[in-house]
This record gives C-alpha cells, sequence and structure tokens, in this order.
C-alpha cells in the first residue's frame, strides 16, 4: 500500500517514466523510421516533463522578483532554463533525422527500415 | 593569459567553423588553410596547457565570471589536457588528408560544410574533456553527436544516409539516458557542477540510493551506446565503414573514446568509489570489455571489406579502454588510458592508409589487395606498422599499452585478463597479417595498371601518424608521464 500512497504522491514522475518506456520502446522496436522519430520526441518529452517537475515547488510562484514586499515561495527556475536549452536540442535532432528520412525515402523509395535493409541485403548478394 | 586557454581553445574551434560557411561563397581557397591554421593552433595551446597543467596543477575556469555552483566551470587536469593534445594532434593530420580526399566523395558545394562539422565536432569533443558541468557537458555531447552523424551523412551514397540515420537514432538514445541521469542526480544534490555533486552525493546516497543506482546505470548504457562497448556496439560497422575515410579515421579514431574519457570522468570523480566496493558494476565493464576484445576480433576476420574489417576491429580496441576502467588498477588505467591515443593514432593511420587505397585504385575488397604493396609501397608500408602495432609487437605503441594493461591485471591478481589480451592479440595477428603478406608477396591476379597518382597532401599525413606509433614505441616516456599524472584525477 505504501508503495500507491507513494505513486500518487509522485504521480508525475510516474506517468514521465511510462512515457519514457513508451518512446524508448518505439524507437527501438518500431521499423517504421517516422515512428522512430516521434518515439524519440516522445522520449526526450518525458525527459523534460521529469526535469521540470523536479524544480516544481508546491503552491510555489514564477520567480519574478517585484517590488511588492512578503515572503513568497518560488518555484526552482534553473530546471526550466536548462530544458530550454533541452528543447532546442531535440528540435535541431528531429530535424535532421527527419531530412535523413526524406534523403533515404528518395533513395529506396520506402520508410521502412527492415524493408531497406531487405534492399541493402539484396544488393550485397 | 594561460587562464582564459580552456575556453580559448574551444572557441576557437567553433568560431572557425562558423566562419566557414561564409568563406565557402566568397573564398573558397580559403577554407581549408584556415581550417588547417585554427588546428595547428589549438595544437600550439593544447601543447602549452599540458606544459602549463605540469607546472602549476589543475586549474578552473568559470565561464563569463560566475564562480560555481552558479557558472559553468571548465577544469584543466592532466587528462583533459592530455585529451586536447590527442584530439588536436590526431586531428590536424586527419584533415590535412581530408582536403585532397574528401572532394572525391563530396560534392563541391558541401566541401565547405565538411569543414564546418569537423571543427564542431573536434571543438564539441574538446568541450567534453574540459567541461566540469553536468548539463555542459550534455551539450557537448549532443553537438558532438549531430556532428558526429553530419561528417558521416555528408557523403550523399544511400548506404552512408541509412548508416547515419541508425547512429543518430542510437545516439539520441544514449543522449536521452545521460540527460534524465543528469536529472535524477540534480534531483536528489541540486548541484550540476562535478565537484558539488561529488560532495554531496554521498549523503544523498544514504537516503535515495535507487536514483543514484538508476543514474548510474543510465550513464553506463548511455557511454556504452555512444563508446560501442560490445552489445551496444551495432550502429558502429556501418557507420565507420560507410563514411568518407578521413570521417572514418577521426570517427573510429577520437570520438568513441571520449566517450570513455567522460565516462572515467564521471565514475571516478562525481560518484564516490566506495560505491563500488558494493555493486559489480565495474565487473560488469569488464566482462563486457572481455567480450568486445574478443567478439569484435571474431567479427572483425569474416569481414570482406577493408573499412568494415578496420571497424569491427576498433570494437575490439575499445575494449581494451573499457578493460583499463574495469580492472581499476593504477597500472590497467594507465594502460587504457594510453591506449586511447594509441589506438587513435594507429587506427586513424589504418583507415587513412586504406582510404588512401581507395582513392587511388578504388579497391575495398581485402581479396583484390593481392600485390597492392609494390605498386604503393609507402601507403602500405605505413599499413603494416599499424596492422603490427594493433597486434602489439614491440617496437610500436600498441605494445606499451597492452603491456602496462597486462601488468595492472597482474598487480590485481587477475592473470586471467593477461590471457585474454595475449589471445585477443593473436586473433588481431589472424586477420591483420594476411593483409600485409597478400599486399606484398601475393602474385597479382589482374594487373590494375591504372591508378591516381597519389597526393603528397595525402601521404604526408599517413607517414606522419606511421613515424608517431613508431617513436612512441620507442619512447613512450613523457607520453607515459602524462598519463600518469592524468590518473590522479
Amino acid at each position: 500500500m505504501e508503495i500507491i500512497e507513494r505513486l500518487l504522491a509522485n504521480y508525475y514522475y510516474f506517468v514521465a517514466m511510462v512515457l519514457f518506456i513508451i518512446g524508448f520502446h518505439t524507437m527501438l522496436t518500431h521499423s517504421n523510421l517516422i515512428k522512430k522519430v516521434i518515439g524519440l520526441n516522445i522520449m526526450d518529452t518525458s525527459i523534460f516533463l521529469f526535469f521540470v517537475a523536479i524544480g516544481y515547488v508546491y503552491e510555489g510562484r514564477a520567480p519574478i522578483i517585484l517590488d511588492q514586499g512578503g515572503e513568497h515561495i518560488y518555484v526552482n527556475p534553473l530546471p526550466s532554463a536548462l530544458i530550454l536549452t533541452g528543447i532546442v536540442v531535440a528540435v535541431s535532432l528531429t530535424a535532421y533525422a527527419l531530412s535523413l528520412i526524406v534523403k533515404l525515402y528518395e533513395h529506396y523509395g520506402t520508410c521502412n527500415a527492415d524493408e531497406i535493409a531487405l534492399i541493402c541485403s539484396q544488393e550485397d548478394s | 593569459m594561460p587562464e582564459h586557454l580552456p575556453v580559448l581553445i574551444i572557441a576557437l574551434l567553433l568560431g572557425t567553423s562558423f566562419l566557414l560557411p561564409l568563406l565557402a561563397r566568397w573564398g573558397k581557397n580559403y577554407m581549408f588553410p584556415l581550417t588547417a591554421f585554427s588546428m595547428s593552433a589549438a595544437l600550439v595551446l593544447s601543447l602549452y596547457l599540458v606544459y602549463h597543467v605540469g607546472q602549476g596543477g589543475a586549474f578552473s575556469y568559470y565561464l563569463g565570471g560566475w564562480p560555481p555552483p552558479w557558472g559553468i566551470e571548465l577544469y584543466v587536469d592532466s587528462l583533459g589536457a592530455y585529451m586536447l593534445v590527442v584530439l588536436t594532434s590526431i586531428g590536424l593530420p586527419v584533415i590535412v588528408f581530408a582536403s585532397r580526399d574528401i572532394h572525391h566523395d563530396v560534392r563541391e558545394e558541401v566541401v565547405g560544410w565538411y569543414y564546418t562539422l569537423y571543427l564542431l565536432l573536434i571543438g564539441s569533443m574538446m568541450g567534453i574533456a574540459l567541461t566540469n558541468d553536468l548539463f555542459n557537458l550534455f551539450v557537448f555531447v549532443e553537438i558532438s553527436a549531430i556532428a558526429a552523424c553530419g561528417i558521416i551523412s555528408i557523403k550523399e551514397d544511400r548506404k552512408c544516409i541509412e548508416a547515419s540515420f541508425k547512429y543518430l537514432i542510437l545516439s539520441a538514445l544514449g543522449s536521452g539516458c545521460l540527460l534524465l541521469a543528469i536529472a535524477m542526480i540534480y534531483m536528489i544534490t541540486g548541484y550540476l557542477n562535478y565537484d558539488y555533486v561529488a560532495a554531496t552525493i554521498t549523503g544523498a546516497l544514504n537516503l535515495y540510493p535507487y536514483n543514484v543506482l538508476i543514474a548510474l546505470s543510465l550513464i553506463i548504457v548511455s557511454f556504452g551506446v555512444k563508446s560501442a562497448l560490445f552489445p551496444l556496439h551495432v550502429w558502429l560497422p556501418d557507420a565507420h565503414s560507410s563514411a568518407p575515410s578521413p570521417s572514418s579515421a577521426v570517427l573510429s579514431g577520437l570520438v568513441i573514446k571520449i566517450y570513455a574519457v567522460a565516462l572515467v570522468k564521471l565514475l571516478f570523480r562525481v560518484f564516490p568509489l566506495s560505491l563500488y566496493e558494493v555493486i559489480p558494476l565495474l565487473d560488469l565493464v569488464l566482462f563486457l570489455s572481455v567480450l568486445a576484445v574478443l567478439f569484435g576480433s571474431i567479427f572483425a576476420m569474416v569481414q570482406e571489406d577493408i573499412k568494415r574489417m578496420l571497424a569491427y576491429s576498433s570494437i575490439a580496441q575499445i575494449g581494451y579502454v573499457f578493460m583499463g576502467i574495469g580492472l581499476f588498477g593504477e597500472r590497467a588505467l594507465v594502460g587504457g588510458l594510453l591506449h586511447i591515443f594509441n589506438h587513435a593514432m594507429m587506427k586513424s593511420m589504418l583507415f587513412l592508409a586504406a582510404g588512401m587505397i581507395i582513392y587511388a585504385t578504388g579497391i575495398r575488397r581485402i581479396s583484390d589487395l593481392k600485390g597492392i604493396g609494390v605498386r604503393m609501397p609507402l601507403t602500405m608500408g605505413a599499413f603494416t606498422i599499424g596492422a603490427f602495432a594493433m597486434v602489439g609487437i614491440p617496437g610500436t605503441s600498441g605494445f606499451i599499452s597492452k603491456w602496462f594493461l597486462a601488468l595492472g591485471a597482474l598487480d590485481l591478481g587477475r592473470p586471467f585478463y593477461v590471457v585474454v589480451i595475449l589471445l585477443s592479440s593473436l586473433l588481431n595477428g589472424i586477420y591483420y597479417f594476411p593483409i600485409v603478406v597478400n599486399a606484398f608477396f601475393g602474385i597479382k591476379i589482374e594487373p590494375h595498371s591504372e591508378h591516381k597518382d597519389v597526393p603528397a597532401a595525402m601521404l604526408i599525413p599517413i607517414l606522419l601518424l606511421a613515424a608517431g606509433v613508431i617513436f612512441f614505441g620507442f619512447f613512450p616516456g613523457p607520453l607515459l608521464e602524462l598519463v600518469e599524472r592524468a590518473i590522479t584525477l
């Protein structure tokens, strides 16, 4: 029971991990190249979710200091700032992967990794 | 001045790489001289950094003047300085070779981009070697992943594109694991700086052991994929064999090693050493490295394409580096780290020699190489030196690192690993010697009389690297001293 209570208290970590595994699995097992890229994005997004969730403080507000006085709880801004960089990296990876897929489609006429492997092995023999 | 050098070297390479596309438009003839100039400058500055660190000890550079834990810290210790020298001293001859070779693999319009990607790759690897910040490590790892795929897929051959896509997906997976590991560490320590994490992680380990263990295993998977540790090597043979030859040289020689160095830094500087007495992590690395050393060679034996054979041989050779990490004795680690430089030198030389043969004659199949030694004596002579070094014949640099690995294994009372090293050397001999023997003494089946002349700009880098292999085989002293300082971390 304790495990379930803990999971409920930290459900966002749990969701992030489930997404991570979905993305990981899609990326490695799907033979469709586009789906591999989608899996990559799901995996990256789950890590971003996880990272941003670390920085959240319950009932905290955005860390902008206004001259109004009074004590406030602020969320940790560092994870969000880091993830901004992470998103940029993920976008460029995705763009590059998609451009490779376009080239692959031009050369092989298919987006399926198995079919491409088949064509390659026929060429070799 | 020296205190600004670490960031200057990286900024020099990254800055030049962004300048090159401009030149590609207006001054094509200046592209290679500029690249060569910034690589040579980086080499000189790295050598100076080694001297400086040797005199004054390790030092830090705070980017933007922000001290840690707020700012990013570059930390130049002997290991970092050693890696800078490895990267620049191998990177320079390879790019000189590329200046001629790349034109027959790549469309004329994108030659400029090749230099850009190459400098980005070398610059980001320097960042990996120097950084002292986990997130900065991630950023540099991603830059080098994209640049490394880029220098494969720039040859718009269908095999290259397929190989680089496979490489991209797997290395993106590795980067994802790394980022998750960083999140796990940040979650429990609240720091990203290596030193601050190291100071707080022991306390955090008692409170949240699972976080640390998951982070550790994710880091092993991440760097294992990226440096092609045996069962995670599936991307390497295609990527390294189909790429343009200079790219193969730099990928096999440098890119897979730098992740091993990053792993060494994380394992031995960030995580507490007492952890490895409890969990059998190093034994796992050791086990995988033994598999890599043996199976890499066995796979290499059955290859028909010469570059593919060299690629499989890289999987075996990276096993030695990981064996040094896994044994975790002083001399074993020296052997492993020394092998980074030695293997970088010989494998990039072998790839360049293979590239030279492909450039001049178009032959890729090993069985067609009969009699090639008579027609290209210098290239094949260098190849022979590289082959001897791979096997570990005394008098070549490959012998020194294997010798230290074997001594390290004996120090720890594990003679089994000496047997593994001997066995794998024999296996190396089985697939390298027939090529050499056939090249010089094989009977020509058909006389390919027509072959292109060999430009000096391609021959000189090969001969320089071959001379280096012999030189460091006879005089390993200065290198050893540097590596011995490096392992004090």
